[in-house]
């Protein structure tokens, strides 16, 4: 596991209160919301929170979190595009 | 800023804010309400122990945040989603003057966070993150 993907594999455990999930539990490409790992629209708003103070990346709109939150690995993808390095 | 009932829908006798202080709409409101021992819910909370219930010091919470929005809620469709952390420190009391200060901590597609204090003379009576969901 990448540790970009491992840390935010840990970031979601940590801010949605995951407790007893460990990150290797979390398939990197099953669906975060719906039949994956089941979040709500209140976990969302949790998530561009959690990634904007861990990463420094903003989710601007509905579209950008459309695209990022479709998987753990697609999120990777999406803070590792737009990080500042 | 006064007008409380042309911002608001909320009526006798559950409008739980007198007056806001200070307003920077979609960052941060200070509001005001002002306790007295006439409130309707007085009566039975409790029988000759008066005290205001903590649901409703989360309520002017959401009703002070209200004024985030730079428009009227009027013709809005926004409505309490959820409550995280609250805390109850102190009752507040008949006499008591509540300050209410809320910030925005972040919006995401039509969800918005807040972070709420009470506060009467200094002291905090109540803190709570409330998330309010525009339909």
């Amino acid at each position: 596991m990448s540790d970009l993907k491992l840390r935010v594999k840990q970031m979601i455990i940590e801010r949605l209160k995951l407790e007893g999930m460990a990150p290797d539990q979390i398939d990197d490409l099953a669906p975060l919301f719906g039949d994956g790992l089941g979040l709500d629209s209140i976990d969302a708003l949790e998530l561009v929170l959690g990634i904007e103070q861990v990463f420094g990346v903003k989710i601007e709109d509905e579209a950008a979190g459309l695209k990022a939150f479709k998987s753990v690995q697609s999120l990777t993808d999406f803070i590792a595009e737009h990080a500042k390095s | 800023m006064t007008d409380i009932t042309a911002h608001l829908p909320h009526r006798y006798p559950f409008l739980l804010v007198d007056r806001v202080l200070e307003r920077e709409p979609g960052l941060r409101v200070v509001a005001e309400k002002l306790v007295t021992i006439g409130e309707p819910y007085l009566q039975g909370h409790f029988e000759g122990r008066p005290l205001v219930p903590g649901v409703l010091l989360l309520e002017m919470l959401a009703q002070a945040g209200g004024f985030l929005e730079a428009d009227s809620l009027h013709d809005a469709a926004i409505f309490l989603a959820g409550v995280q952390d609250a805390r109850f420190k102190a009752p507040a009391l008949p006499g008591d003057r509540l300050r209410l200060e809320v910030a925005a901590v972040g919006a995401f597609a039509g969800l918005m966070k807040v972070k709420g204090v009470v506060t009467c003379e200094g002291r905090e009576l109540c803190t709570a993150t409330l998330l309010v969901k525009r339909l």
